[in-house]
């Protein structure tokens, strides 16, 4: 504690945990910091000699260079909390984000601090949110977000509410969609709805909300694709498969499910099965692909030595 | 508070999973964190008593505080259900959009904010937001692309459409208050009940006073004779119900009954 006249307005110095609450005033003063000069006044008290540290100009300046240090320290805190929204926010199109893109958009002119801002900022990634985040490729300094919770089994898949009734009504706008060649007017889709006992608008216990379940999650999450029907006035809207039920299932499998609800055969409608056929095939064409060239991948990798994750 | 510990609250799997995925959905209703939550839960703790969600939250938001992000509650501003979605508390522009969209598209929605915010109704039309693609930044964008980047907005819950007027989604109102009334102070209509930002509403005729429609549902509930809280002048418009989970599942308010009120507010 200073008893000296002159820093009678200052308060005791307090250690500052790293928790950065922001709401201080700028107008409070020593820090942790400065447990060292601290000691060197009351060594000085002591002695009875008159130390800078003691004079007016002296505590100015040890405030001002705390206030700049605290500031400083601020700063870097708010970049990295910018840095982890900017990794998780490119993350989610599952494209590398390149550390350039992270100096231009992010760290700005810390960019020398770059290796401690993105340590912490792993860091919180790691224990916040569960991901870690893996240098791609070192030559090109890119990175990648990878998930670090244990992979959910196949009933645990929260996409759908994990829960069979929504799955189950999406195959149904799917299997709709697709006997109807592959689009169907939003007013049909509405109908389907109300023969299954549902009004679109009004609140379901299994689904919410069904209308906004479908235009909103579905549509969202890819599973469907809305748009307008050219050359309609008053405007008509159209449903159809969506990118994510291409790849996460077949047209066989859609074409499957709707013929066990009318008890029938797949071969019961012919064009939608030569269709599904047609479908299988490409699939399978598309999987050796994929499967020959990870092959070869692989051994080119293992020949140059790197692994890739 | 001071100690050298970095956080406040715990972190597990089952926070870490629930974080995840409200991030993915963007925004999601009371109903649907609950749900959420259970799942987590059910993924990564099995035997756990399941927090109540506002204490969950709370949780999570402490740890959360230093990066200087937060799970905020709000409420839709047409029928005042819940709803929660991960916002930045510092304040940064459009940001969370930035990564998916073009300039030109940011801007397309700036442009839309401002008309949204100048209107009296809260809406703006298709046609006046379409009229201003000549204006845009960046690469020029004709009117056909202009619908379908407004369509987008709406698929990601920055827009809400109601025949052929946009006005915002609670998501957008959840993440961007603070960048909005700090853009536009002179501008922004605030709530004379939660004195929050306003952007649908009910006003006062004599005293222009505007209040959220869930503000006044819950102001005015069960009062015979509604009046202004400012003039005190007779309250002219319908008193909207006050939301309740419950009660929606049996009776079933439907979305129409909701359009023609918003027609008779101004």
């Amino acid at each position: 504690m200073l008893q000296t006249p002159e820093n009678r307005g200052l308060p005791v110095p307090q250690a500052e945990g790293e928790k950065d609450g922001g709401h201080d005033g700028e107008t409070r003063a020593p820090t942790a910091s400065q447990e060292r000069p601290k000691e060197e006044l009351g060594a000085g008290r002591e002695e009875g000699a008159v130390e800078p540290a003691l004079t007016r100009k002296g505590a100015r300046a040890l405030a001002a260079k705390a206030l700049a240090r605290r500031r400083a320290y601020r700063r870097l805190n708010r970049t990295v909390a910018e840095l982890v929204q900017f990794l998780l926010v490119k993350d989610k199109k599952k494209s590398p984000i390149t550390r350039s893109e992270m100096v231009k958009y992010v760290i700005g002119d810390l960019k020398a601090l770059f290796p401690d801002i993105i340590a912490r900022a792993a860091e919180h990634l790691r224990y916040v949110f569960g991901f870690e985040l893996k240098q791609f490729d070192r030559k090109h300094h890119t990175y990648i977000l990878i998930n670090k919770l244990k992979p959910l089994e196949e009933e645990e898949e929260e996409d759908l509410g994990g829960d069979g009734p929504r799955l189950g009504l999406l195959m149904m706008i799917l299997g709709l969609i697709y006997m109807r060649g592959n689009s169907a007017r939003e007013a049909q889709v509405w109908e389907m709805l109300r023969r299954l006992g549902m009004q679109p608008s009004k609140y379901h216990f299994l689904f919410g909300y069904p209308k906004r379940l479908i235009m909103e999650d579905f549509v969202q999450q890819r599973y469907l694709s809305y748009r307008r029907v050219p050359h309609t006035s008053p405007p008509e809207y159209e449903f159809s498969w969506g990118p994510r039920s291409n790849l996460e299932i077949s047209k066989m499998k859609v074409l499957g499910f709707v013929a066990k609800l009318h008890k029938k055969e797949p071969q019961h409608w012919p064009v939608q099965y030569r269709e599904a056929l047609a479908d299988e095939a490409d699939r399978a064409r598309a999987k050796a692909r994929a499967e020959a060239s990870m092959r070869a991948r692989a051994r080119a990798s293992a020949r140059a030595g790197i692994h890739l994750w | 508070m001071q100690s050298s510990t970095k956080r406040m609250g715990i972190m597990t799997d089952v926070h870490r999973r629930f974080l995840q995925l409200l991030m993915t959905h963007g925004v999601l209703e009371e109903w649907d964190m609950k749900r959420l939550q259970r799942h987590c839960y059910k993924v990564h703790d099995r035997h756990a008593t399941v927090d109540k969600l506002e204490d969950f939250i709370n949780n999570i938001n402490s740890v959360l505080e230093s990066l200087y992000i937060e799970i905020k509650r709000g409420v839709t501003e047409d029928d005042g259900r819940p709803i929660y979605a991960l916002v930045n508390l510092a304040t940064t522009s459009v940001s969370k959009m930035a990564t998916d969209f073009a300039e030109n598209e940011l801007d397309l929605f700036r442009k839309a904010l401002e008309l949204i915010i100048d209107s009296e109704t809260g809406f703006a039309s298709s046609t006046n937001i379409l009229n201003l693609v000549d204006q845009l930044k960046g690469k020029k964008m004709r009117k056909k692309e202009a619908e379908q980047v407004l369509q987008k907005f709406v698929q990601n819950k920055w827009l809400i459409e109601k025949e052929g007027e946009f006005t915002l989604h609670g998501r957008a109102i959840l993440e961007m208050e603070q960048y909005i009334r700090e853009t536009y102070p002179d501008a922004v209509k605030i709530c004379n009940i939660c004195h929050s930002l306003l952007i649908q509403g009910q006003s006062c005729e004599t005293c222009g006073i505007r209040m959220h429609l869930p503000c006044v549902a819950k102001y005015f509930q069960s009062n015979a004779e509604p009046r202004c809280p400012h003039c005190n002048d007779y309250w002219p418009h319908e008193i909207p119900e006050v939301f309740d989970p419950e009660k929606e599942r049996e009776s079933g308010i439907s979305k129409s009954n909701k359009k023609s009120l918003r027609s008779r507010q101004h």
